[in-house]
């Protein structure tokens, strides 16, 4: 029987995604859960794989962006399947070339429709009027996100991205001989374009830096309480258990910190300061690919080895791109850890639009002073950023002294 | 009504020019120096001329695409007439209606028409328009025996008689409508009896005539300077040339031509001037040459004269715009 | 300047009464006007105070149109009463290929200051023989001025302009309007051929409309401002020449347009206007301009029919919807 590939919803956002390139060439066999092709959506670029045993006959190009549940592709159960879909719909060309996947329209903040299935097919669509406006203003329309019928640009979709541009620039958007002349002496090594990840990453930091006031805090605190804790949840692991890691114990300590100081659990919209009941952490993590943050959901309501053992299955999947982008949204408070790179105190910036994130550095044996003696001891660098207009410096030092309390003494935890 | 020597003879002469014209509006179409077509009304200058004779400056005449005659008996400029079938700017219409569209308001003439029985009704407009201004003007309309059998001429003749207006309906039977024969086209035979239905005066006179037809022209100018309403007069007569210049003429004989031929209008009316002694062969060359360097002059003023500029096409649509 | 209300068919009478006493080259020539001061007493007071230019033609069509080129290129203002604009067929050639295209054929030699007065428009019931809105023919018609004019001030303002034009006019009436009351203004004025009328200023869309369809864009706007949709009311009024500066405006202002007419849409102005709008003023736009029209049919007679196939308010809602994505 022939089995249809089609562009999986894997998200609540999700409605299209770019077909980046078949792993499989045309006519070739794939077993069940063998990686076919990889696609990026605007948040996670990951492999689709086989849903069984067949002959793939690829109908899509790579290079194009297609809607959630559109065809792709077939599985063909046999030589006779094949040549009857060879016979009906053209094959695709596959091969190992790598195509770019083409600028997309990237949804933004306040553009509420839902793109259709014709959004982005090739020809961007947009009133004249939008495309008048558009020049004008001298944003691109593939970067808007177009609520008109079948996805086109309509005026108000480009004021309103003006609108979030003017206050929002984005980390490309100028020519660099304009602004460094001098760079022209320079010869280019490579040019990589700004999308996908790196193109929300370049978007969120230039947010996260001109929408809000930040602020950062730094201390440090004993480490010896962690280790052991750490060591404890260690010794009694069953066969092929992965380690308790220090981010599991440190994002349940943020955990009852932001449940004590909920300010910190916010956001601000608009005018208002909005607290939010669940407190989902997300944990960066960096795989060579743009730094990603998958989330740990209500984690105030998990154990140590419980959030332990998801940051593992997110790290181990976003290795493989294998995340689904509603793993990657909707956090309240970030945790990033520079310790593996032996840092030790950093100045992180908010994962916009949260309002703090907490950094760590390596845990490293220093000289310390205890009741008067000079003592070797193993410490970690703690350092809060905070968004100054709806965090006092108080309150986010209250936050951090309560989290490097628990990390000294982690009965306080329990 | 005037008929002294030098009347007749300015008579003849515009006849012989009429004519003249013609021959060589022919000659110039078909070295191919006229744009379009033409139709040319060759042998019924005795209608044309007649009619016009009696008529003053300031009277109206619409005509039709075999104008030409009536129009130089109402006193048109041969050089702005040349010009204009040449499709100069220097032409009665600045090359923008051609040979079919020819008109001087200046002199009365509202203009020739190239839609058959379209200047019908125009002139009853006219004719109803002097009514109210309360002038002695008349106003004469030219049709043939096609037109004839128009709607619009029913309306037309109707109004014209109800309000008594002064109007000539002069209709030149020419024997065909195109190809089409008056015989097969008018149920009745004449033309002329149709006036009786409007209560209208309806005369059928020999066209080719000149005297004739200016008789009949006084009289019925006259009723209309006087109020008493309008006449139709049926001048019979016959075109000696096709239909229009290039017509294969294959709907007549040439049998019939030439006994048409033999009742020529011009050389009809010089034969009858020469027994009265008033026209000498040599006077009649005289004639012939004065008109032909006429002629020429309005010849050489069209051919010397510049095509408009393709961007004239725009002006003169509108008064005001 | 003080206002008093008047119906349109007053509006017209009281302009006829002052220009005709201004001017005695202004006649009216058409049928059935002495007796009941024309069809729809459209010509009251006028036998009475004109006797002898307000005149009786038989049913000549024909000859009525033509009689008014013949009138007008010696010396007379005619105004020509067609009786009902669907028997404009009848003076065709009168109309199209002698009033319209005389001056031009004569390298501009005479003036023909005319106006072809034409009651139409459809919604009495009448059939489709005497129902039809036929402006569209005219403005295809170069030589022509078309007018279709809406409130009684404009009917005022603008037959005066018609009359004192020297081309030929052709002016169309409604008939559902002539019962229509409006303010106009007590002193004399003239309404400029070629000048539309913003009859409402709005932001969000532009309802471009003329004759009877400018009453359902009126109503049209007041639904449409509930939804919070501002529509701006462009009355044309003159379709030829037609104010494209006007419409340019509004549309630089509101970047959607929809076209509202009586008569049926395939060919008609709108197409036009349509065509005209994307040609100088395409970057501005929004949206597709839309057009609301009768359907394609001749109109029917009865009623439930007739309602069917004339454009509503509704059609205008939903078109004005549609262009501005609500």
């Amino acid at each position: 029987m022939t089995v249809e590939i089609r562009i999986p919803k894997l998200g609540l956002t999700m409605t299209d995604a770019v077909l980046v390139k078949w792993l499989i060439g045309a006519g070739d066999r794939v077993v069940k859960e063998q990686p076919v092709c990889v696609i990026e959506t605007d948040k996670v670029t990951l492999e689709l794989e086989a849903s069984g045993e067949g002959l793939v006959h690829p109908i899509v190009e790579p290079g194009r962006r297609v809607a959630v549940g559109e065809v792709i592709g077939y599985l063909a159960a046999d030589e006779t399947e094949l040549e009857a879909l060879r016979a009906h719909h053209a094959t695709a060309p596959t091969g190992p070339k790598e195509t770019p996947a083409p600028k997309k329209p990237e949804k933004i903040r306040g553009a509420t429709a839902m793109p259709k299935k014709s959004a982005g097919r090739g020809r961007i669509l947009a009133s004249p009027a939008a495309r008048k406006l558009s020049t004008t203003l001298g944003v691109e329309l593939k970067e808007i996100f177009g609520s008109g019928p079948g996805g086109r640009i309509i005026l108000s979709d480009v004021q309103r991205f003006a609108e979030t541009m003017r206050s929002t620039p984005f980390a490309g958007g100028y020519d660099i001989a304009t602004v460094a002349p001098e760079t022209e002496l320079l010869t280019v090594a490579e040019t990589i374009a700004i999308r996908g990840v790196r193109k929300i990453i370049s978007r969120n930091m230039m947010l996260s830096l001109s929408r809000q006031a930040q602020l950062t805090l730094h201390t440090e605190a004993s480490a010896v309480a962690l280790r052991d804790m750490r060591a404890l949840f260690n010794t009694s692991l069953e066969e092929g258990q992965p380690p308790v890691s220090y981010n599991a114990i440190i994002v349940k300590a943020a955990a009852q910190a932001l449940r004590r100081y909920p300010m910190i659990n916010a956001m601000v919209d608009g005018r208002d300061i909005r607290i939010w009941k669940q407190i989902h952490i997300g944990v960066a993590m960096d795989f060579g690919k743009g730094l990603i943050v998958p989330k740990i959901r209500n984690a105030d309501t998990k154990s140590i080895q419980t959030i332990s053992g998801e940051l593992n299955d997110l790290a181990a999947r976003a290795e493989k791109q294998h995340l689904v982008p509603d793993e990657l949204w909707g956090g309240t408070f970030t945790i990033t850890n520079l310790g593996n790179w032996d840092i030790d105190h950093f100045t992180p910036v908010n994962n916009f639009p949260e309002s703090a994130i907490l950094g760590m550095g390596r845990i490293v044996e220093r000289p310390w002073v205890r009741d008067g003696i000079v003592v070797p001891e193993p410490r970690i660098s703690l350092s809060l950023t905070f968004d100054h207009r709806i965090i006092d410096g108080a309150l986010a030092a209250e936050l951090l002294k309560f989290i490097k309390d628990r990390l000294e003494d982690t009965r306080l935890m329990l | 009504m005037s008929s002294d020597k030098q009347t007749l003879l300015e008579i003849y002469r515009t006849m012989v020019t009429v004519r003249r014209f013609e021959t060589m509006a022919g000659e110039y179409f078909a070295a191919g120096q006229i744009p379009g077509f033409i139709h040319l009304s060759i042998g019924q200058e005795g209608s044309s001329v007649g009619v016009c004779s009696c008529l003053r400056k300031d009277d109206y005449v619409v005509t039709t695409h075999r104008g030409h005659g009536h129009m130089i008996a109402k006193g048109a400029d041969l050089k702005r007439m040349t010009a204009e079938l040449f499709g100069k700017k220097t032409g009665y219409c600045k090359g923008k209606g051609g040979s079919m569209h020819i008109a001087d308001f200046s002199i009365g003439i509202l203009g020739a028409n190239g839609v058959v029985a379209g200047g019908l009704p125009i002139i009853t407009g006219a004719g109803l328009s002097i009514k109210l201004r309360k002038t002695d003007q008349v106003a004469v309309a030219f049709f043939g025996d096609g037109a004839a059998n128009r709607g619009p001429v029913h309306e037309a003749m109707n109004m014209a008689a109800i309000w008594k207006l002064p109007v000539l309906f002069v209709c030149e039977n020419n024997q065909y409508a195109s190809t089409t024969p008056m015989h097969y086209a008018c149920s009745a035979g004449d033309l002329y009896t149709r006036a009786a239905a409007y209560d209208m005066p309806g005369e059928k006179i020999n066209g080719n005539d000149v005297l004739a037809v200016r008789e009949a022209t006084a009289s019925a100018v006259a009723r209309a300077r006087a109020g008493e309403g309008p006449t139709f007069l049926e001048n019979v007569t016959y075109r000696l040339k096709g239909h229009y210049e290039g017509d294969p003429q294959k709907y007549r004989t040439t049998e019939e031509i030439e006994i048409w031929r033999q009742k020529d209008p011009i050389e009809h009316f010089g034969r009858m001037l020469a027994q009265k002694k008033y026209l000498t062969k040599k006077h009649a060359a005289q004639i012939r040459e004065a008109v032909q360097a006429e002629l020429s002059e309005a010849l050489a003023f069209a051919q010397n004269s510049p095509f408009p500029e393709p961007g004239d096409a725009m002006a003169d649509l509108y008064s005001n715009p | 300047m003080s206002e008093r209300i008047l119906t349109c068919s007053a509006a017209l009478a009281e302009a006829l009464h002052e220009e005709m006493r201004r001017d005695e080259s202004i006649f009216i020539l058409g049928e059935d006007l002495v007796a009941h001061g024309g069809v729809f007493g459209q010509f009251k007071g006028i036998p009475e105070a004109f006797p002898g230019r307000i005149i009786d033609s038989p049913i000549s069509e024909t000859g009525i149109a033509g009689c008014g080129v013949g009138a007008a290129m010696t010396g007379m203002r005619p105004f020509i009463d067609f009786h009902f604009s669907d028997f404009l067929t009848c003076g065709m050639d009168e109309l199209c290929n002698q009033a319209a295209k005389i001056r031009y054929m004569s390298g501009g030699q005479v003036k023909l200051p005319m106006v072809v007065w034409c009651p139409d428009g459809a919604g009495l019931r009448a059939a489709a023989q005497h129902s039809q809105s036929l402006e569209a023919w005219f403005v295809h018609t170069p030589g022509l001025k078309v007018v279709v004019p809406s409130e009684p001030a404009d009917v005022k303002g603008l037959i005066k302009a018609a009359i004192w034009d020297d081309n030929p006019v052709m002016f169309f009436q409604h008939k559902k309007l002539f019962a229509k009351e409006g303010p106009v203004p007590e002193e004399e004025y003239v309404i400029e051929l070629g000048r539309a009328a913003v009859k409402k200023e709005g932001r969000d869309v532009s309802l471009l409309c003329y004759g009877a369809a400018y009453y359902l864009c009126l109503e049209a706007a007041s639904t449409l401002r509930e939804d919070a949709i501002d529509a701006e009311i462009v009355d044309l009024r003159t379709l030829k020449p037609l104010d494209m500066d006007t419409v340019a405006r509004s549309i630089r202002k509101t970047h959607r347009a929809v076209i509202v007419h009586e008569a049926c849409l395939t060919g008609g102005f709108g197409a036009e206007l349509a065509a005209r709008i994307q040609d100088e003023l395409f970057d501005e736009l929004d949206a597709p301009v839309k057009r609301v029209g009768a359907k394609d049919v001749p109109i029917p007679f009865s009623p439930s029919m007739e309602d069917f196939v004339l454009p509503s308010v509704a059609d205008v809602l939903e078109a004005a919807r549609a262009v501005t994505y609500r």
